[in-house]
């Protein structure tokens, strides 16, 4: 199974948590995060999200997040899934497993790439509500959330 | 020539679909092209100086003093909101 994907197809949560499973016994903690998209950002009502990604590069750069966190953290197997094209609120935007042998590692290791995603890899969102529709912005508390990493190595 | 992409909002400000540039004497570095841009587009111009935005050469990221090749891949990105 690769570790990254990047579809417009949307994702099935057990799944994706079966395959982080098998044939790891010794994988005692699975952690999975999934993003959704809001229907209020900044008090702005959304009605489509697109979002546009660097084709290739974007998957190297997902790549290397994960091979960063297997180096800071004992963990066995782990999955991404990003999804671009258009969404709608509620639906499914991305999916981090991560399978370790202890749950502290497993934590650590999902908050770390979902921080990293946010600020690293090369996706944009565009913002649609009514016949209003804007590019979003990098958020400071983002940019705050992945320098705090860079600080406790 | 060099295939130019623009991401994000960068795309809107430019209405070509693609952009190819050929390679010459005033043409070597990715500051070139971007001054080039520039001129013929000077709000996208602006907008690609702002200097948050990364460079990226065959998807590797490139200071703007980078040469360039015939085949290579420029991309210009804005800061990015993923995840």
């Amino acid at each position: 199974m690769p570790e990254v994907l990047v579809s417009e197809s949307d994702f099935n949560v057990g799944e994706e948590y079966q395959k982080l499973c098998v044939d790891l016994p010794g994988a005692g903690a699975v952690v999975t995060f999934v993003g959704r998209v809001r229907d209020l950002n900044e008090g702005n009502e959304i009605a489509t999200l697109e979002l546009q990604h660097y084709p290739g590069m974007t998957e190297t750069l997902i790549q290397e997040i994960i091979d960063q966190a297997k180096e800071r953290w004992d963990i066995d197997r782990t999955r991404v899934i990003h999804r671009v094209g258009p969404l709608q609120p509620a639906d499914q935007i991305v999916f981090v497993g991560v399978a370790s042998a202890h749950r502290k590692e497993a934590f650590a290791a999902a908050e770390f790439i979902m921080d990293y995603l946010k600020t690293k890899a090369t996706f944009w969102k565009k913002e649609s509500s009514g016949s209003d529709a804007k590019w979003l912005e990098m958020k400071d508390s983002d940019r705050a959330a992945t320098e705090r990493w860079q600080d406790d190595t | 020539m060099v295939k130019v992409l623009l991401f994000g909002r960068l795309g809107e400000l430019d209405s070509r679909g693609s952009i190819s540039i050929e390679l010459g004497d005033s043409i070597q570095t990715v500051a070139d092209i971007r001054k080039l841009l520039s001129e013929e587009n000077p709000i996208l111009g602006k907008a690609l100086a702002e200097p948050q935005n990364l460079i990226a050469l065959n998807q590797n990221i490139v200071n703007a003093d980078h040469n360039l090749s015939a085949g290579d891949e420029l991309a210009f990105l804005p800061p990015v909101t993923g995840g």
